[in-house]
Order: structure tokens, then sequence, then C-alpha cells
């Protein structure tokens, strides 16, 4: 974990960190990253990966339209929106 | 006739025989509020509506199972019309437009949600320091911490502010506030209760719990909490007991699990000593107590630091400044929106943790970290099976020591993860498992941690109410012993 | 120097589901933007996703019209990325364990039949859309289309040109169509693709490095696009540099290919199981049911319409290769017994006038009900062919029904045979000097007669009637 891998992943993130308190996230994140290491001295060899407790199958739904127009109620809570858009700076592609 | 300190059956009582009327239960209560402004357990207050709502019930009696009982709901809940921040700057300004299953399972028992409490930013802490605004402080102490991540929660209901708050508890988010504030909280079997309408922190290990003055509260508060819900696909679709109905069974031929590789050694020997009382207690309630082995208890801590992150970066992606929360002021591109709205809007830990998760799902070390984690989180759970074969319940300390002060745990952020070694593993297993005050140590309240077995809550609030009739830890208060 | 150029497709199918893939949300094209966006579309804190099982039953549909695998317990993979357009911030997808493996299909080429394999299908969600035009500095947002559910369909690198990425993409369209999974109407974005494009040396067993060519959705476009990236990776390679692995957007206005923007080569998707879904099983019977109700395919149709109703091989290709030709073609044969002249009529005036609008049949104003019964009537001679014409240029413009337009405009054919002698001895009596060359050998000039009957009738005259009639008379 060093000062290029952070800034990868905070990217990655979408993430700034300040420039103060760079060498302390690198720190941070370098004794995290080794106090999670001892997981490698334990032999999973043929252990399946447990993804959710839950040992079961999901249950799924009919294809019918419920869902109510919200338009106005989700435009509403938009940090930035018109009467028919979210809006946010143009993107050029 | 006060609602302080007072349970909720002890407050039906009071309803019923008509001592109070629901309007003086809930003007009491933001009084209580007001006057214990100081540990900043809440951050918004839904008074016209709660006021409203009593008043509703004293023309129109209900005799719905929590009807007129105040409650605190935790800022993690959505509920709709009312601010939901998560303790967090980036959803200073969210109202959602639905609330959580759970506040309507609540609501539609009758109880008035009075407020929602502070607690620490999107449930990442075990202390409740990381909080956009500020810190709660625990009624035992002001200098001390209520514990994390449900601080407010636990707060509110150790000061006798209101009798039960809802928690949720991810690794210890309910349990460990519990303990230190001296109450009594469950966080019941992954599944049990429906997360839909909560804000997600890591998807398969968060799970939502009452937290009241004793057992036989929790498991009023669960029967309603629980169901299945088909918003919900984690959701269990099992028959769900009426928890009430076991809680006074003998104890006597039930096992307690001892756990042999509990590394007891980093606890004051008051802590120790705490802890072996309980379980001498329990004998003689009846109980028996074996000795088990969970050989990757250890490794609890380090697989939910990969794991819990992981799932966190990817639920948190959502938080953009695009569609709803705050938003950057006049970002120049898309790219600065993103970086300035996520790194003004989340706090230090909130980042330490998305970094962490990011990392260990990035190419490269996906195999060597997530992977790898979630192999040795089927080994634990794998324990706990192979041990209920052999026991009903398993007991631990829920926390290495009473509350620390606020600001002690400094600049290490794993001095803060290793708060939760024994509360983690129940949680990665998907178990029910539950903390009741069992002493009290220069003042300050602790608890015992006790986990059960897939789908029995019934048995842990057994256990933990037998011991409520013969012990009075859950009676102390900050002003001393209730009578 | 000889080059090979080696082609793999990625289509990304919209399924024609009622509702998206993890919400009730609707899938309706062309409404009004952003009020078909359900809580669990947006991302909102606290929403969870529920699998809608139709999408599956699609998806294996798919997967057993290609001979493919298909896995009955299907998880899914959260792809994590930033954009405008997917709320959530990650698009849920299959990337592990996608629902349809190791499938092929037949595909018409210039040097015939090549068969081309599948490597994968799964399921994944459509993002929502970004508008960059309509307003100053700012990029519109519209998340209807967030959620719908997508079979991306990815073939092996085994095509070898342009015409035959083209060709490829048909029969896969044809195919989706035709087991109803998708509409496959590319101006609405129903169907959308991404080439992957390398070169090598001919002889080279290792392959080049490829360029992908992003959201191309015309057959037109989708040549001219590859045609253009292999020229320029030829030229590339012969002035001395390398081919760079990118993403590349086709600009049909100067045809030519650019580099988008480096954002998508410092992408690390971080895909990792979905943890709020559980694996999701089909059944065994549930297996059975799709394979007991598959749609009837082209080739078995062909096949049908030859042996069982006797079509001409060339008319049964022509109405067998298109659903909706296939469908106007079957349902309208039910409405009349003339079911040769039902395909007569098909392959000839109406595909003339399908080509002259340049519409789909069901597009246009011509129900099967009022085909079969513009057929019938032709059939039991209440119209003559000609006139028909006349009838179906009239429907075809707005749909009006044929036994009204017969009415109104008094189409009805003349049978009657003392009325058509009538006019046919009137005709004979005013035109004494074409009779009388006629008589002398001019055999042509018959013609001409029969010519003035039907100017006489308006046309409405029965052709043969009068044939019969002028012959008798003019002996």
């Amino acid at each position: 974990m060093d000062k290029k891998t952070v800034t990868t992943i905070s990217y990655l993130s979408r993430l700034k960190i300040d420039s103060e308190k760079e060498q302390k996230i690198v720190k941070d994140l370098d004794n995290i990253i080794k106090f999670v290491d001892q997981l490698n001295d334990v032999d999973t060899s043929s252990i399946e990966p447990l993804t959710n407790p839950l040992e079961k199958t999901a249950k799924t739904r009919k294809d019918e339209v419920t869902a109510k127009n919200l338009k106005k109620e989700l435009l509403e809570v938009a940090p930035s929106a018109n009467e028919d858009y979210f809006l946010v700076p143009r993107v050029v592609e | 006739m006060t609602v302080k300190y007072k349970t909720i059956k002890e407050i039906k009582q009071m309803i019923s025989q008509k001592e109070i009327s629901n309007k003086e239960i809930i003007e009491e209560v933001y009084k209580l509020i007001d006057e214990n402004s100081h540990l900043n357990a809440f951050v918004t207050l839904n008074k016209d509506r709660s006021i409203k709502k009593a008043e509703d019930l004293d023309n129109n009696p209900s005799d719905s199972s929590l009807a007129g009982i105040p409650i605190a709901q935790k800022d993690l809940f959505c509920t709709k019309g009312i601010r939901t921040t998560c303790g967090s700057k980036i959803l200073n300004n969210f109202i959602p437009p639905y609330s959580a299953t759970v506040i309507e399972n609540l609501e539609n028992a009758g109880c008035i949600s009075v407020g929602k409490t502070n607690m620490d930013e999107f449930a990442m802490g075990s202390s409740n320091e990381t909080s956009f605004f500020g810190n709660v402080h625990n009624p035992w102490g002001e200098k001390l911490v209520p514990g994390g991540s449900s601080g407010g929660s636990a707060s509110a209901v150790a000061a006798g502010i209101v009798p039960a708050a809802s928690g949720t508890d991810t690794g210890g988010s309910i349990r460990q506030p519990a303990s230190l504030c001296g109450i009594t909280g469950i966080k019941p079997t992954y599944g049990r209760v429906s997360r839909w309408g909560m804000i997600a922190f890591a998807s398969s290990l968060d799970q939502a719990g009452p937290m009241a003055r004793t057992a036989e509260d929790c498991a009023l508060l669960l029967n309603e909490m629980c169901s299945h819900d088909v918003k919900d696909t984690t959701s269990l679709d099992e028959n769900i007991p009426n928890f009430e109905d076991s809680i006074n069974e003998p104890l006597k031929g039930k096992k307690v699990g001892v756990v042999k590789d509990l590394d007891l050694s980093s606890l004051d020997n008051d802590v120790i000593g705490v802890y072996e009382n309980s379980l001498q207690e329990f004998v003689s309630l009846g109980a028996e107590l074996v000795d088990i082995s969970l050989p990757n208890l250890s490794l609890s801590v380090p697989t939910y630091y990969v794991v819990a992150p992981a799932e966190c970066s990817s639920n948190l992606s959502r938080f953009d400044g695009v569609k709803f929360g705050r938003r950057s002021e006049n970002p120049k591109d898309l790219e600065e929106l993103y970086i300035q709205t996520r790194s003004e809007g989340f706090g230090d830990e909130v980042k330490r943790r998305i970094l962490i998760g990011s990392y260990v799902l990035s190419a490269g070390y996906y195999d060597a970290y997530y992977k790898k984690a979630q192999q040795v989180r089927r080994l634990i759970k794998k324990d706990f099976d192979e041990a209920f074969s052999d026991v009903d319940v398993i007991m631990t300390p829920t926390t290495r020591g009473p509350a620390f002060e606020i600001g002690s745990k400094g600049n290490d952020p794993i001095q803060m993860y290793l708060e939760d070694l024994f509360t983690i593993s129940a949680n990665l297993a998907g178990l029910p498992a539950m903390s009741l005050p069992n002493g009290n140590i220069d003042n300050k309240p602790i608890g015992l941690q006790i986990i059960g077995n897939f789908l029995d809550e019934s048995t842990i609030l057994n256990f933990g109410h037998m011991y409520q009739t013969k012990t009075n830890w859950h009676m102390f208060t900050p002003e001393g012993v209730k009578q | 120097m000889s080059w090979e150029t080696v082609i793999g497709l990625e289509i990304h199918a919209q399924l024609s589901t009622k509702s998206k893939l993890f919400s009730g949300g609707s899938t309706e094209f062309g409404a009004e933007s952003n009020t078909h966006v359900d809580l669990v579309d947006m991302g909102l804190p606290g929403v969870l996703p529920v699998a809608n099982k139709e999408a599956f039953y699609k998806a294996i549909r798919f997967g057993l019209a290609t001979g493919a695998e298909i896995n009955q317990v299907s998880s899914f993979d959260r792809k994590n990325y930033f954009y405008p357009d997917l709320p959530k911030g990650y698009q849920i997808t299959q990337m592990t364990k996608p629902i349809v493996e190791k499938g092929s299909i037949k595909v018409l080429t210039d040097e015939g039949e090549k068969l081309i394999n599948i490597t994968r299908a799964h399921l994944e969600e459509d993002a929502g859309k970004s508008i960059h035009d309509l307003f100053e500095g700012e990029t519109g947002v519209d998340l209807n289309r967030a959620g719908t559910p997508l079979l991306e369909i990815v073939s092996e690198p085994e095509i070898s040109s342009a015409k035959e990425a083209v060709a490829y993409f048909k029969a896969i369209r044809q195919l989706v169509t035709f087991l109803d999974i998708c509409d496959g109407n590319m101006a609405q974005g129903s169907m959308r693709c991404d080439v992957n494009v390398s070169i090598k040396k001919s002889g080279d067993k290792e392959l080049g490095t490829r360029a992908e060519l992003k959201n191309i959705n015309s057959f037109k476009f989708i040549e001219k696009a590859i045609n253009y990236e292999i020229e320029r990776q030829i030229r590339v390679i012969e002035n001395g540099e390398s081919v760079v692995q990118e993403t590349r957007l086709y600009d049909s206005d100067k045809n030519e290919t650019r580099s988008m923007r480096s954002k998508e080569e410092a992408n690390d998707y971080r895909y990792f199981p979905c943890p709020d879904l559980l694996p999701v099983v089909i059944s065994d019977k549930e297996l059975q049911e799709i394979k007991d109700n598959l749609p009837e395919l082209p080739e078995e149709k062909e096949r049908r319409y030859i042996s069982e109703i006797g079509l001409e091989e060339s008319e049964a290709k022509i109405i067998s290769s298109s659903k909706t030709m296939a469908n106007m073609f079957e349902k309208a044969s039910s409405k009349t017994d003339d079911i040769k002249l039902v395909a007569k009529w098909l392959v000839g005036d109406i595909s003339a006038l399908l080509n002259k609008d340049n519409i789909e049949i069901d597009e246009s104003n011509l129900s099967p009900e009022n085909f079969g019964k513009l057929i019938e009537r032709i059939s039991d001679n209440t119209i003559s062919g000609k006139i028909a014409k006349s009838v179906l240029e009239e429907v075809w413009e707005n749909g009006s029904d044929v036994d009204e337009i017969i009415q109104t405009k008094g189409l009805i054919q003349i049978q009657d045979e003392s009325v058509l002698e009538d006019i046919a001895r009137k005709v004979i009596d005013s035109n004494s000097d074409q009779v009388a060359s006629y008589k002398s050998g001019k055999d042509k000039l018959f013609g001409f007669f029969v010519g003035q009957v039907m100017k006489e009738t308006q046309g409405k005259a029965n052709p043969k009637s009068v044939n019969e009639i002028l012959k008798k008379l003019l002996k």
C-alpha cells in the first residue's frame, strides 16, 4: 500500500484525499491491510466462498408493472433538476 | 407519574390503568429529550406528528401491542417525509419518499416514532464519534462514549428518555452500545427483519433489532419488527414464533457453550470476574456449562474488515450528488461533481472503509483478500454449526471493557476495530445474538453476550429473561438502581 | 501482405418483458422522461432488487434455440463504475456464471452457410439515458430505461468480414424476434452492438490486438465502421506501429472511428457477487415447460409452409424470414380459404408497398383481418384482382375496412353476363373499323375490345367473363 496505490483506488472511488491527510491515510490503510493479511495463514484450499449467510435461493417476481409514476417526487429530491431531467455538468464522450 | 426509566411493559400498564394519558407520555418524552440535549442522542425530532398521534390515541384507544409507546428510531431507517441522514453530511438534507418496512411494522403496531437518533456515519464505528452531527455522550458519564454505531439509540434508552429504540447491527452495533450503556439489545438471525428501507452498509451482515431495558421488552418489539418482506429477497420466509411465549421456561438441563479459544488475556480482571460470575448465575438457574471450541474465532475481525468494506464501497457508490442528497457547489465538470461531492460529504472513517473496500475488490487483489475472506467466513460459520450441535447458547463478554473516554482510541483505526472482537462473528455467521447488562465496574455498566443458533431467538430471550428475574443489573440507571 | 480479419460481436438485446429486471417499473418505450422510474430503479438508499422471472424464461429460450448449455442456477455480480445514468454506481450483471453458455447459430454468407459459435449470453440491467444536446453546459438524465433487462450475447471471434458480421447480427435479430424475446427494433435501440475487430497476417496463429467499436445501431453503419477500422489497422501496422487496445466510437458523418477518452482504460470494475441477490433457480419442470412452448422458428415455418400449405420455396423463404410477415401470413390465412393467394399478395404487392414506405408490416395500416378479407373478396369474385390493387392502396393509406371501401366506391365486380353482353355489343357496334381489322386477322386488337369494355364498366367487369363474351361475339 503506497501513495500510488492510494491515488488509484481513490480515483476509482471518486474520493480526493487532502494532501495534509494523505500520509496518515496511506499509513492507516497500510496497517489495515497488514492486519487483514493474517487471513493468508489459513488453509482454505477446498472451501467455497460464503457470499450471504442464508443458504437458500431467491424468490422472484411476476412480470407485472407495479410502479407508479413518481416523476414529481423524484425530481423534487434531486440536487439539480428541471421539470423533466436530472441535471449534471455536460458530459463529453 | 413519570415515564423516565420505565419499560414498555410498565408504560402499557400505566396506560391501561389510566394513570397517564398518551399525550402526557409524549409530552414528557420531549421534555426529557430537552433536559438531556447534552447527550446529543437525537438528530431530528418528530414532535408535532407524535403529539397528534398521541392525542388521537387518547380519543380512540387502541389495543395494539405497542399502542402509544414512544420509540426512538435510528437515523439509518428511511422514514417517509422525515429527514434521514445516516449520521452523514451527504444526506444532511435527504427526505425519503418512503419508509422502511421495520418502521412501518412498528408504527402499525401503534408505536410513536418520537425522533431519529444519532449514529456513527453510515453505521461505521464503535463509539459514535464519527457522526457529522457530533458525538453522542453516554448517560453514565459525559466524557464516555455510548458505543456505536447505534450510540444515539442506546443513549436515549439508557437515559430513560424512551423505553425502546430501533438499532442496526453489522458487526456489533446494537450489542456493543447496549453493553456500554447498560441496556438490553438483540440482533436477530440474518433475514428475520426486512432490510427494505434500511440504508445499506454491508448487505450480507446488516440486520435491524430492538434496544430496550429488558429481554422481555425486546421480545415484544421483535415480534413486531420481524416479517417476511417480498421486497427483500434476503428476508426469511420462515415461521415467526411469538418470542414472548417461551421466555419463562426453566433453564434446567439447557447447555451453555463457553468458548475455549476465547482470548481473555487482553481483558481486565474486573471484566473477567463479571463474566465468570454471570456464568455461575446461569448454573444456579439450572443450566450446564459446556466447553466448546470455535477455532477460527480470532480471524473474525480481519475477515469482517475485508468483507464489510468491500460491500460498503459498492453500496455507497450511489451517493454521488446526481439524484438525491447533497451536491458540492458549482462543480466545473462531472468528475469534479463526483469527487468533490463525495470527498466533502463523507467523513474520514467512511472514506477509509471505501478505500479498503475498493482495494480488496480490485483486479489482482480480489482472490487474495475478498475471496479469501469469504472462504474464512464459511469456516467461521461451520465452527458455530458444529458447536450448536452440543449446546443451546454460547456466551462471551460483549465488550472488552466498559465505556471508554471519547477520543481515547485516538489515531489507530485498528484499536477501534478490535472493540468488536466478540460481536463480529455472529454477523459473519448470520446468527442471532443479544447483549444484556451483567455488571457494573466503577459505576460503568458492562454486558454479557448470548449467541443463539440459527432462528433461535426464543432460547436467547429465555436465557436473558430468566437471568433478569434473578439479577438486577438491568435495573441500574445512571441515577441509581430502580426499585 | 495478406491480412485476415477477426471479428467478435457483443449484442445487447432488450428483453420484451413488461417490467424491469429487478423492479416493477415499466419497460414501455417512448414514455415521458422519468415516469417509469421505480424507487428501486432510482437506487435510493435502502432499496433492494427482486428478480423478474420472465426475463430468465426469455433468456433460456435463446439458449434452447441455439443449442446452448442452460445454467439453471443463476447468480449475479456487481460491475462498479460511475456514470450519471447508472443510478446505483454499479450495474447488476452476470460475470462469473452466465445463464446461457456455448451455443451456436447458422449464418448465411456469400460463401454459403457458416456456423458461428456463441460463447455466452447473460442477463444484466440496462442503464438510463444521458441527453447531451438539450441544455447549454449540462447533460440531462432520464432514468426510464434504467433497470430494463438486457440479454448480452457474446460471439466467439469467428467472424471474418464486415459482411459476415452484419449477416450474424441479422441472424441473431431474426432469432430473438421469432422467439418473442426481443422486438428487434433497431431504431428504438432494442438491439445494440459492440464490435471487436483485429487483424493478423494470413497463416498467423496469434490474434492481433483488438479495438472495440461501441454502440453501433444500424446494419449499414456496422458494415462501414468495421471496414473503416480494418483499413485503419492495416495502415497502422504497415506504418510500423502497433494497434492500441482501446474503445473507439464510429462517426457516421465522417465515416471514421475515433478513440474514446482513455477513461475506459482506467476502469477497474471490481466485480464481486451481489450480496442482495440470492441465486435464482429455474426448476426442471419450468425448463421443460419452456422447451414445450418454444415458438416456431423460421426454418420450421419454411418447411411447414412448403410441405403442408404447398407454397413455392421462394415464397416460403420470404414469408418465414420475418416474424412480422409470418404473423401476418398466418393470421390472414385463417380468414380465407385461398391461402396461396395470401402468400402471392404478401410476397408481391404488399412487399412492394413495405419497401416503398420502408416499414415493417406491423407498422402499416393493414390488419391481418382486413388482408384476409381482401383475399377472400378476390377469391369469391366480389372484386377483380386489378380492383383489389386499388382497394389495397386505400387500405394502406388509412386502414379503412375492405368491405366498406368496396361498397362506398361501388367496386363490386360486374358478373351479370347479360349486362356484360349488352356492353360488349355496344362496344362492337361503335367500333366497326376495329372489328373489321380484327376479323381480317389482326388478333392483337382483341385487347382493345377488352379495354373498351373495362373502360365502360370502370374496370369492374369480371375479366374472365368479358373475354368469353367477346370471343363469342367476335366470331
